[in-house]
This record gives structure tokens, C-alpha cells and sequence, in this order.
């Protein structure tokens, strides 16, 4: 739809390479030159009221090693590496049962993971809030079961915060591990069983690691996006952590230091092109086709 | 091409960012009024009547904040009017974005009150309507404490550990501080800004959420003993609560103005003159401020407000100070606020 934008190319080309030309156009208009522009932005200086100034500087980077920032870096990693060690204790058991179910009990459970999807993520965070709000629905159930006198504070704090992430990004846990796991030829977990070991031991040593492309593939699809899902910290944290993309949009809008925010996402950037890259080295994974 | 499906993410990605620069163009007809402003700023009802008795169209495109208006006005967006803040409206003077109003198409200019004219972005009154003024407040849950609140200085108080909501802005909650130790909203020297910081910093457990556009939520649900907010959130705390007791600290008032100007580069500046006359008239401007609750800026509505608390004296706002550009300083408050956050 949006390629018929594009200017009729004249330029003579043979078969293949003619078609390939709106698409290299494309994406050299729409992803290089803008992330080209970052890069450049990254090494400018910030003018004193608004805009940026066209001179050279490395200001941005060097400050990167502020202490508030490292702090930033730091707390984001942190939430990023809980909120998928959550995900993987809760979505692969529940991706592994889920193949075992009959088919048409299967793809009910794969439907309901689907399902929330299509509404807006803000507004699915927004029900967490009505949930743990003081006067909400566990503090009014609880009061009611006389199991506590005063509300509980479950809003507003780190445990919120995790929650909506390990929420927000679990089903790409589960879709990625039960793709795996469906691909798994059972008759290899029996193979071990009729060799003498325990369930749990063909569990450990044939379905985990057959399983580990997918285990992989998941732990990137919800590291990655969990970087970056300022909102939730925002909403369920009361905006009193800030993680990096809070920083970035703040730079960007609040403190108008432009070069800053480039800078902020041109490392976010590397980070992610990191995290893939020990994926495809761990995986084995020569592309990315466990991920996509 | 295996990874394919990812690039055409991305690229679609890159599209819809581009293509969110470009909302505010439109076809260059006669009978149109491209607004610019946040969601909702303009009532709805007053926009309808405006294009029944004109028959000019009005595009109604919006932004999240000043910082964002100014870069798309500056990357060339086609707006025949924008609302937007007083600090901004300065940045955009200095840069030669204001065009002079043409007060012979607008009568009704005379019906603004003088106490809301003349402000630094604008000494002459040669470019703004101002539209509405706000005035940020402490509003505090007499059931869920029993301080007797007087002003900032109190928000420090151990007994209110974890009970308080303060708008998620780093120029306001630092400016309080600075207030409680008799500095200016505005201060730009480091060494007070450092000493700010480190009294800040001891605010923080006090804190249980920070929230620019929705504070009121935790004031009513209870959630929170005390707010700090703007006007317009105090107001729809108390339709939901009046139990709840507002307060002018005592240290001073923070204000700010939200102003109309029309862009140089407006394609239609005779249509922009002919709203701004249309709003300012008294009937419709009371209008306005019954429906978004902040101060209003026009004598001549006065007497057609519901809701008497918008129409305030002159003098009432006398010693209240605007939140200017810090310029260079800005970086040092930004740097404090991400501390504060952290900790």
C-alpha cells in the first residue's frame, strides 16, 4: 500500500534487481538515512534554547558515564533480566502443558494468549491498576474474606512494575517455547524413557535442550521490547523508576538536549544488536528466523 | 529473504513516524482553520457553532507537548493557530514564528483582562490570546491526615510517608523546593540548584506517585492523603470529593498561561483572527472555562461563569510567578529530576 508512494524508478534493470530496487529505495529512505541522522545528531552539540548546533562533540558520550545515567542502564538491565527469568518460569510450563493438550483444547488455550493482543497494551496496564488500587478489586476482596484490616499498598512499586512486564510480554515467551516445543519429535523423549531415565531426567537432558532455539528466541522477544516499555513503569510504578526509555523520551522532550537522546539510542541500539548477537552465537542460528 | 518480515516491521515503523509529522498539512482551500493544540483544549461544541456560523472547516490536530509543537511547527507544519504554554511561546518569539494579530479583526481583544496581558513572552501584547491560566495547588484528604497543611514546606512531613501524588515535572516539584528555602521558581545559580537537589532528595519517601495528566485518580480512589496539581485536576478532585481542602501555599504560587497565537507561516491568518475574536467573546469564553476548568482570562465572562472559583482577581495572583526557560540551567534541573527518580 505505502509502496505506491514511491516514484516509478527509470533506471533499467533486469528481472530481479528491478524488483528489488523500490524495496532497497525504501528502506534506505525509511531506516539508513534515519538512523544515519541519529548517528550524526549523536555527535552534535545542544544549542542553548532550542535546537542543535552543527559542531562536532563527543559531550553526549562522555556523559553517558554520569552516574544517574549508569543508574538508568543499570536499573533497566535489571528489570529486563527479571521480567524474562519470569516469563521463562512461568511460559515455559505453560507452553509444555499446552502441547499436551488434546488439539482442540490446544489451539482454545493459544487463541486466549492471542486474544488480548488485540486490544492496546495501556489500556490492558490501566485493568492492572483497578486490580491493585487501594479501594481495588484484591484489597476490597481481601478486607471482604476479613483476611486484612487496611489495604495492602500493591500499587506503586517495583513488584507492580514487574508484574505488568512479566504480563505484557509473556505470551511471546509462550508462543516462541511451544513453537519449539510442538516441533519436538515425542518419540525421542521415549526413546530416553525406554532407555531407563526418570521423566525428569528426559525432561533435562532431551526436551530442554531440543527446546533451546525456542527458549532463546523468547528470552530476546521479551528482553528486548522490556528495555524500552516505559509506560508500565510509568503507570504501575507511579514514574518513580526510570528506566531507558523514559530517559530517552525525557531528553528528547523535557530537557530538549537532542544529541542526548541520539546518543541514548544509538547505545540502547548496540545493546540490541549485542543481545542478538549472542543469540545467534548461542543458538547456533545462522539468521534470525527463530525470532521472526 | 528470511529476515524480511522484520525489515518491513521496521520500515512501516519508520513510515508511521514520518508520516506523523505531516498530520498537520492540509489542502490549501479557503474556508479552513488548521488549530493546533493538546487534546480536548478546545471544546468541541464551540468548534461546531464556530464552523455553523462561518462555514469555515476547522482540522483539529494535536500534540502531546510544547516541545513537540515547536519542533513540528519548526519542521514546517501548516497551523493557523496554536495554543500552547507561555515558556514555549518565548522560545518560539525568539526564533521568528509569531505573526503580529491583526486586532481590527478582533474587537473582542478589549474583553482580555489586563492582569493576564503584558507577560514577558509577549511585553506588547502584539502576538497571543491568552486562554487559560493555571495555578498549581496542594489539595490534602482531611480523613487520611491530620496535618493542617499551610504550604509546600509540609509535603516534607515524616507523617506522610508514601501518601503523596506531585505532577511528574521536573520545573514544578524543583521549584517548590527552591519556594521552601525563599529561592525563585526560575533560579539558574548551580550551588542553590545542588542545595535544592539534596532537599528533594529527601522528599522522595514521602512519594507514592508521580503523575502529570491524571493525578486526581489517586486523590479520589483514596489512594493518596495529598496532591500537588494543577487547577483544572484540583477542580475535578473536588467534584468527586469536596471533602477534600485545597491550599495556596504560602510560600508563593507557581502560574502559567496558556496563550493562542497564529504561526507566520499560517496559510489562513484571516480565519485564525475571526476564531479569536469568536472565542473571546464573554458568553462563549465563560463557556470554555466551565467546560476545561482553568482560570479564566476574559472580564467579560465574568459574569457568565458557573463556576465563580475561574474568575479571579488580578490581585489574587499578584505575587505568583511564572516558570520562565532557564535556558542553559535546564540540563542541571533535568540532571536533579533523573536523581530523584533513581533514588
Amino acid at each position: 500500500m505505502k509502496k505506491q508512494k514511491l516514484p516509478s524508478t527509470h533506471v533499467s534493470c533486469q528481472g530481479a534487481c528491478a524488483a528489488r530496487l523500490p524495496f532497497i529505495l525504501w528502506t534506505m529512505v525509511f531506516v539508513a538515512i534515519p538512523l544515519l541522522y541519529i548517528l550524526c545528531m549523536s555527535f552534535m552539540k545542544k544549542a542553548a534554547t532550542w535546537g542543535i548546533l552543527a559542531e562536532f562533540s563527543l559531550d553526549s558520550y562522555q556523559k553517558l558515564f554520569d552516574p544517574v545515567y549508569v543508574k538508568v542502564f543499570g536499573q533497566s538491565m535489571w528489570l529486563a533480566f527479571l521480567t524474562t527469568v519470569f516469563t521463562l518460569l512461568i511460559g515455559y510450563p505453560f507452553a509444555y502443558f499446552t502441547s499436551k493438550l488434546p488439539p482442540k483444547w490446544r489451539s482454545l488455550v493459544l487463541l486466549l494468549i492471542i486474544v488480548p493482543f488485540w486490544t492496546n497494551s495501556l489500556v490492558r496496564i490501566y485493568g492492572w491498576m483497578i486490580l491493585l488500587r487501594s479501594q481495588g478489586v484484591i484489597n476490597s476482596l481481601l478486607i471482604m474474606l476479613g483476611i486484612i484490616d487496611s489495604p495492602l499498598k500493591l500499587l506503586y512499586n517495583f513488584g507492580a512494575v514487574l508484574v505488568g512486564m512479566v504480563y505484557a510480554l509473556i505470551p511471546f515467551m509462550i508462543l516462541s517455547v511451544y513453537n519449539s516445543i510442538a516441533k519436538l519429535d515425542p518419540a525421542l523423549v521415549e526413546a530416553s524413557r525406554d532407555l531407563g531415565a526418570s521423566r525428569w531426567r528426559a525432561f533435562w537432558t532431551v526436551t530442554v535442550p531440543m527446546t533451546r532455539a525456542g527458549i532463546m528466541a523468547g528470552c530476546v522477544l521479551v528482553f528486548i521490547p522490556s528495555v524500552g516499555l516505559f509506560f508500565v513503569s510509568d503507570l504501575l510504578g507511579g514514574a518513580k523508576t526510570m528506566l531507558l526509555g523514559n530517559l530517552i523520551k525525557n531528553e528528547l522532550l523535557t530537557a530538549r538536549n537532542w544529541p542526548m537522546g541520539a546518543a541514548l539510542s544509538i547505545v540502547m541500539m548496540t545493546m540490541t544488536m549485542i543481545v542478538i548477537g549472542i543469540y545467534k552465537k548461542v543458538s547456533g542460528e545462522k539468521s534470525l528466523e527463530g525470532i521472526v | 529473504m528470511k529476515n524480511s518480515k522484520k525489515w518491513i516491521a521496521a520500515v512501516l515503523a519508520a513510515i508511521m513516524v514520518l508520516t506523523l509529522g505531516m498530520t498537520g498539512c492540509s489542502p490549501k482551500e479557503e474556508k479552513v482553520l488548521n488549530i493546533f493544540t493538546w487534546a480536548d483544549y478546545f471544546p468541541a461544541d464551540i468548534l461546531e457553532e464556530f464552523t455553523q456560523e462561518t462555514g469555515i472547516k476547522v482540522n483539529y490536530s494535536t500534540f502531546e507537548s510544547n516541545e513537540e509543537m515547536l519542533m513540528k511547527l519548526e519542521s514546517g507544519g501548516e497551523y493557523d493557530l496554536v495554543l500552547a504554554s507561555d515558556y514555549i511561546i518565548d522560545i518560539a518569539r525568539g526564533e521568528n514564528l509569531l505573526a503580529k494579530l491583526d486586532k481590527e479583526q478582533i474587537p473582542n481583544f478589549a474583553n482580555i483582562d489586563p492582569g493576564f496581558q503584558g507577560k514577558f513572552y509577549d511585553e506588547e501584547n502584539e502576538y497571543t490570546v491568552p486562554y487559560a491560566a493555571g495555578i498549581p495547588l496542594i489539595i490534602y484528604n482531611p480523613e487520611m491526615t491530620d496535618l493542617d497543611i499551610k504550604g509546600y514546606e509540609d509535603l516534607w512531613d515524616s507523617s506522610l510517608a508514601d501518601s503523596i501524588v506531585i505532577m511528574d515535572d521536573a520545573r514544578n516539584v524543583i521549584g517548590i523546593t527552591l519556594k521552601t528555602m525563599g529561592e525563585s521558581f526560575n533560579v539558574t545559580d548551580a550551588a542553590v540548584l545542588e542545595q535544592a537537589k539534596e532537599k528533594l532528595l529527601q522528599l522522595k519517601p514521602n512519594i507514592r506517585a508521580l503523575d502529570y495528566s491524571t493525578p486526581y485518580n489517586l486523590m479520589i480512589s483514596g489512594e493518596t492523603a495529598v496532591g500537588y496539581m494543577f487547577t483544572s485536576q484540583i477542580i475535578t478532585c473536588l467534584n468527586e470529593n469536596p471533602n477534600l481542602k485545597v491550599v495556596y501555599p504560602e510560600e508563593g504560587l507557581g502560574f502559567g498561561i496558556d496563550s493562542c497565537f497564529v504561526p507566520e507561516t499560517a496559510p489562513h491568518k484571516d480565519n485564525a483572527f475571526a476564531f479569536l475574536n469568536f472565542i473571546l467573546d464573554g458568553e462563549r469564553s465563560a463557556r470554555i472555562s466551565d467546560q476545561i476548568f482553568y482560570i479564566s482570562c476574559n472580564t467579560a465572562a465574568a459574569d457568565y461563569l458557573e463556576n465563580k472559583v475561574l474568575s479571579i482577581s488580578s490581585e489574587m495572583i499578584e505575587g505568583a510567578e511564572f516558570i520562565k526557560d532557564v535556558g542553559e540551567a535546564t540540563e542541571i534541573y533535568d540532571s536533579i529530576w533523573s536523581e530523584f527518580k533513581l533514588n
